[in-house]
């Protein structure tokens, strides 16, 4: 076997292999996923609570979306915990547990088993009623899958401070964090590319209008905007445009180390203004959400005193 | 063979902190099918229609665990386009004999904002005919006035589907945003007969050109 010098070039292959390691397995710690949890298990009670007020006119005994109309409109392989709560006390008990799954979630304890219980439920409501689903619904499947795969407990969590009083070692930086990590921020990089994809095939994205579209087309249109937009075609234009330029740059930008911090910040705030464009606001916090798993880990460096793990 | 210092990969990450390889070697296949699934879950639901290859493809080898997993998404969504489908949806039910606004239930409420609303409007937008395979098309307007029949109070009723007239840019006065105009997509009668729901095809009226009749001067032969 032939060996190389120190300063010739690395086979093509190697390269990637070591890149490949680099990004999936490197050990990570914790905080950075523990926010991500953090900012996922608000948006998931958000969005379980939207189901109360209609969750027996929905899917009770005799609710719109009753088994027979799902049994037909499912896909054979959808699957939900919800077909067996064919009582009103049996929906509320389930749709209780989901609460307290997204809440354990939320504060970090048995976080593990809420993750677990939290993506289990969420997936099996979703299920339970495909026609009720919105953009933000299936973000939230994809963040807590991931953080079924990650630690995201060993930091900022109230697991972390109860392994402290005990004096249990500081869990240490974990393969399962980068795996969920990575996960998240190829989600994020990939819809912001499916999100181009489909706006370069509409005209209105070229022609400059779709700004308006997605404005008028709401039930509640917010009136200050149209009427800015209606005034002014090139506002119009400027707001299509910046979408897509956005999108793009975001697809690309997290990918580049040196743009990284850049690029998740302008995240923070484009997702949500987009979001708030287009009449869905909690679609626009899931993409910032999956957005900071690309943030710079100095970003979490810091250790807030609540729940700090030692 | 790699050169490297010792105990570190020559990206400065100590090869001692990696896994072994065997567990690389299992989670890289993993990740390569799930990413592979991903993909396809874009590629194949597009509303530009899909390859028969990539969608049998999908179909065969990835939905029969992605889909339970809620993982068969796409992520082709309505805010990403800005076409006329994109419009809001709301559902009306009310009773067949009456044509008057205050008999009927609107779903969702009039003025009601959040998530729970925009979950009606995206249930009405699955109301519009061709939006779902034909023999599946009748169920949800026969289950929302099955559901709805006791309090519309009556067994007899239209459901009617309505979505936001859009207005162009140039035509747009601050009323239209206070009080959006909405058209109908689709009317559908149903009614309860001795226990049973009944679904009745209703007939849209549609915009037709004036009848013209041309006159004997104009060559017309009775």
């Amino acid at each position: 076997m032939s060996s190389l010098s120190a300063s010739e070039p690395r086979p093509l292959s190697e390269q990637l292999g070591r890149a490949w390691n680099a990004f999936w397995f490197v050990p990570t710690n914790a905080r950075g996923l523990a926010v991500i949890r953090i900012a996922t298990a608000a948006l998931g009670l958000l969005l379980w609570a939207s189901y109360a007020n209609d969750l027996q006119q929905w899917f009770g005994p005799e609710g719109v979306v009753s088994p027979s109309v799902i049994d037909s409109w499912r896909s054979s392989y959808g699957i939900s915990l919800f077909d067996s709560a064919t009582t009103a006390a049996s929906l509320w008990a389930l749709y209780a547990v989901g609460f307290v799954a997204f809440a354990a979630l939320l504060v970090g304890i048995g976080t593990p088993f809420a993750a677990i219980a939290a993506a289990v439920l969420w997936v099996s409501l979703l299920h339970r009623g495909p026609m009720l689903v919105q953009p933000a619904d299936d973000l939230l499947v994809i963040l807590l899958w991931c953080l079924v795969i990650g630690r995201s407990g060993d930091a900022i969590s109230l697991d972390a401070r109860l392994r402290a009083i005990r004096k249990l070692p500081e869990a240490g930086p974990s393969v399962r964090n980068r795996l969920a990590l990575s996960l998240l921020g190829v989600h994020a990089s990939g819809i912001a590319v499916a999100a181009v994809l489909s706006q370069l095939k509409g005209d209105v994205w070229w022609d400059g209008t779709a700004a308006w579209w997605l404005v008028s087309g709401r039930d509640q249109a917010a009136g200050t905007l149209m009427a800015a937009l209606a005034e002014s075609d090139y506002l119009t234009n400027f707001v299509t445009h910046a979408i897509t330029l956005f999108e793009i740059v975001f697809a690309a930008g997290v990918w580049v180390a040196g743009l990284r911090g850049f690029v998740v910040t302008m995240g923070l705030f484009g997702w949500p203004l987009i979001g708030l464009l287009s009449g869905d606001l909690l679609w626009g916090c899931g993409m910032a959400t999956l957005g900071l798993a690309w943030a710079p880990p100095a970003w979490f460096a810091g250790r807030p005193a609540l729940f700090a793990g030692r | 063979m790699s050169v490297e210092q010792p105990g570190k990969t020559d990206s400065g990450v100590p090869s001692a902190s990696l896994p072994s390889e065997g567990f690389r070697g299992f989670v890289s296949i993993a990740l390569t099918l799930y990413l592979l699934g991903f993909t396809l879950t874009v590629a194949c639901n597009s509303s530009s229609g899909s390859s028969t290859l990539l969608r049998t493809v999908k179909s065969k080898l990835f939905s029969p665990w992605m889909v339970p997993l809620w993982l068969d998404i796409g992520f082709d969504e309505r805010l990403t386009y800005g076409q006329i489908d994109d419009a809001d949806y709301l559902i009306m039910v009310e009773p067949w004999e009456s044509s008057g606004e205050d008999m009927s239930i609107r779903l969702p409420a009039k003025g009601a904002s959040g998530v729970a609303a925009a979950r009606w409007r995206q249930l009405a937008s699955w109301l519009e005919p061709g939006m779902v395979p034909e023999d599946v098309a009748g169920l949800l307007p026969s289950a929302m006035a099955e559901n709805l029949f006791d309090d519309v109070g009556a067994e007899d009723v239209r459901v009617r589907t309505m979505r936001v007239v859009l207005t162009d840019r140039e035509e747009f006065s601050a009323e239209d945003a206070a009080e959006p105009q909405y058209a109908p997509v689709a009317v559908a009668r149903v009614r309860r007969v001795a226990g049973s729901v009944q679904l009745l095809p209703v007939e849209q009226e549609r915009d037709v050109a004036p009848v013209v009749t041309p006159s004997a001067e104009q060559g017309a032969t009775p």
